[in-house]
């Protein structure tokens, strides 16, 4: 209600006063100078190290020696150190600097899903199939995009989150919503220079948009391109993990298995053929997807990794996000940084940093689209290329 | 020194409330003075500009005026400081040094407090931003959100919405009767600087061979901006290869200021359908515009119409755009109890 009287007014306006204070009091307290925040860093990064090998190394003793008393209640102990073992073996750089996936409850996300921590997958999954961007920036698998000679005329850039949804909130305040809208808009200016593409945002503003109306709006135009930028926001307040996504069934063995189920039985009858097309379809999509993940991936970790070494790698993941499914167009999702971090997010609060890191992606994305039209153009001249590169 | 002298001192002490603007910025002081200068800086480029300018720094429409002798900045581009280069850091701390100049007397070498009005929703770190830039010539200093500042100023504290239209932003805000958080407050990017490049657009799309320039569709635009249908055909003087020539761009001006209210309706029905139910209909009678973007003819009146399909509607315009939000700051700070500054 409207105040009626003067001391209304009064008691009103003391309510509002403090208030003030109390937020100017709050802006100005808990935040460090970026600068004298770093250098503390330096120090911690050190025992972290450490403390993360001694878990490492406590585990394995503790597995080998206790066996019967195993956490997973004994049944592969010797499966659960090697598993362990292998996956740091597997990354060995990261173990030097990054704490991270040795006390194995890395890549759980907050909200709708949960990643697998790499050591509870199964036993013949190959994280290295995940990890290796070699493997698919070379692969010469028959790419349909350069069978069909496929261009890409319009990317859609989709800023998650947005307008109530607020996406991660770090410690100081930071909304996910506002950096992302930002890397959008100026990831569109970055791959809008080059003048061939058409780049549109699904939300140009802090509005609310849910997922079906981004996959509504991805299908409704002529998208070639879709990619989704996000920001992390980890339990492990001092991990920085950058990663990729793209849509695809859960893991290797599934496919597998799929592939065994379709191509049972030799004859394939005309009432299939709906089902072939979409199946090459979602071939033609996960190929691409893929392909365009490696890139932003490589491009934004090996980039990012030069400014901050405690910057981990998760790599490219396979995930059910609805947004990447929905879209028929090639499409990822990239997890830029992780605003759980204080250091990354007060830097993420820089404009440079922010257009560095733009400028990562773009750099990835327009990496892709030249290998694709290099596919397209070159032929055989261009297979002959890539196979002297690769020996 | 005791706590007597140092009240003693306050009472003396000249208070000030900033409005740090996109394209304009605004200070009103406890002692009656209020000044606003363009939002921009500029350093020359030489020495020889330097002898031009007669100055080693200028601010506003001098820097505009010389802007071909200088290193011109615009240092709070969509309505925050942008960081990253030292310049337009170093660009907000001279403007603001400048501001309080102006309203301070020459002798006076004591420090101000004062209360600074920067855009709702802006980064946390771009608070902490302009307080150290203003913290050299402040000895105590708040920030606020803009709009709660105009909503101060005019007395809008309870169940009440305003919208404030700048250069770079459209900052919305609910008042009821607290400092609104964040979810009160809502920052649309396309503001008066995008009325000016779609403006531009527009216009050299229609005029290819005609020579202007982004200041002088600006100029236009505050002069002629207009919703709806208008008055008269708006025509301007634009040189063809040198001859000033008349240009109609009525269509161009009424669709350019049109392209705004979408996101300007959406917003404000948006944040008014999150509040209670119970006081949807009085917020709805409530609604401030400020803003130089307030100034667009016929916008309260076109807000009223489709506010109005909700219920009843009523859009209010603020009454000297320019100084509302400086001069809601500086009754803020002349209201804030005395302990309160001690301490920021």
């Amino acid at each position: 209600m409207t105040p009626r009287n003067a001391a209304d007014t009064v008691r009103l306006k003391n309510t509002i006063l403090r208030g003030v204070y109390n937020e100017n009091l709050r802006i100005k307290s808990p935040c460090p100078d970026p600068s004298s925040g770093r250098r503390r860093k330096g120090g911690s990064r050190t025992a972290l190290v450490f403390s993360g090998l001694f878990v490492l190394a406590a585990t394995v003793l503790f597995v080998r020696f206790f066996p019967s008393m195993a956490p997973d209640g004994g049944g592969e102990p010797a499966a659960v150190a090697s598993a362990a073992a292998s996956s740091v073996s597997a990354v060995p750089a990261k173990a030097s600097v990054s704490p991270l996936p040795t006390n194995g409850s890395f890549p759980v996300r907050q909200g709708s899903y949960v990643m697998r921590p790499y050591d509870s997958l199964p036993k013949d999954f190959n994280t290295d199939r995940l990890l290796d961007y070699s493997l698919i920036l070379n692969n010469d698998m028959v790419r349909l995009s350069s069978v069909f000679g496929l261009d890409v005329q319009t990317i859609v850039i989709d800023p998650g989150h947005g307008g109530v949804d607020p996406g991660a909130i770090g410690v100081l305040g930071t909304k996910e919503k506002d950096i992302v809208l930002d890397l959008a808009h100026r990831l569109r200016d970055k791959l809008m220079e080059s003048g061939r593409y058409n780049v549109v945002l699904t939300r140009e503003g802090d509005t609310t948009m849910s997922l079906a109306e981004r996959v509504e709006f991805a299908n409704s135009g002529r998208t070639d391109l879709f990619i989704s930028l996000h920001v992390n926001a980890l339990p492990q307040k001092r991990a920085n993990v950058i990663e990729t996504y793209y849509y695809g069934p859960p893991t290797d063995a599934e496919t597998l298995r799929l592939a065994e189920q379709e191509n049972r039985g030799s004859g394939i009858l005309t009432r299939d053929f709906a089902n072939m097309i979409r199946k090459i379809g979602n071939t033609f999509k996960e190929q691409e997807s893929a392909s365009l993940a490696a890139a932003i991936q490589y491009s934004l970790f090996t980039n990012v990794k030069k400014y901050d070494k405690d910057t981990s790698d998760a790599g490219i993941k396979i995930a059910p996000f609805a947004v990447l499914l929905g879209v028929d167009a090639p499409s990822v999702l990239v997890e830029v940084s992780c605003i759980s971090k204080k250091q990354e997010e007060l830097k993420l609060n820089l404009p440079a940093y922010r257009e560095e890191i733009t400028s990562f992606i773009a750099e990835g994305t327009t990496r892709y689209l030249a290998r694709r039209n290099l596919h397209v153009v070159k032929g055989e001249e261009n297979d002959q290329k890539v196979r002297g590169k690769r020996s | 020194m005791t706590k007597k002298s140092e009240a003693k001192e306050a009472e003396e002490k000249l208070i000030v409330g900033i409005d740090l603007g996109t394209s304009r910025s605004a200070i009103s002081a406890s002692n009656g003075k209020s000044m606003w200068v363009d939002s921009y800086v500029g350093w020359p480029k030489d020495f020889i500009a330097r002898k031009v300018v007669g100055n080693s720094i200028l601010f506003g429409k001098d820097a505009l005026e010389h802007r071909l002798s200088l290193d011109l900045y615009r240092p709070l581009k969509n309505g925050v400081i942008k960081e990253g280069t030292t310049r337009d850091e170093e660009a907000v701390k001279e403007l603001i040094h400048h501001l309080i100049s102006l309203v301070k007397p020459k002798k006076d070498n004591s420090k101000v407090r004062a209360v600074v009005g920067v855009p709702a929703e802006s980064f946390k770190v771009n608070k902490v931003a302009i307080r150290k830039a203003v913290s050299d010539f402040a000895e105590s200093l708040l920030v606020v959100s803009e709009p709660f500042a105009i909503a101060y100023g005019v007395n809008a504290l309870d169940n009440a919405m305003v919208i404030d239209i700048g250069a770079g932003t459209i900052d919305f805000c609910i008042m009821h009767g607290t400092v609104p958080t964040d979810e009160d407050q809502r920052t649309v990017l396309s503001a008066g600087d995008y009325i000016d490049q779609q403006l531009y657009n527009f216009m050299a799309e229609r005029y290819p061979h005609s020579d202007f320039n982004l200041n002088m569709v600006r100029r236009f635009k505050e002069e002629f901006s207009f919703i709806g249908d208008p008055e008269r055909a708006v025509k301007v003087n634009i040189p063809v290869d040198g001859r000033p020539t008349k240009h109609d761009i009525t269509e161009e001006m009424r669709r350019t200021c049109e392209s705004i209210l979408p996101a300007v309706v959406e917003t404000t029905l948006e944040l008014i359908a999150k509040f209670d139910p119970e006081y949807q209909d009085v917020i709805r009678q409530n609604i401030i515009l400020a803003g130089g973007g307030s100034q667009i003819r016929g916008i309260d009146k076109y807000l009223e119409n489709v506010l109005s399909e909700y219920g009843k509607a009523k859009v209010e315009v603020v009454e000297d755009p320019l100084f509302c939000g400086a001069n809601g700051a500086l009754s803020l700070a002349m209201d804030m109890p005395e302990d309160y500054w001690t301490e920021v």
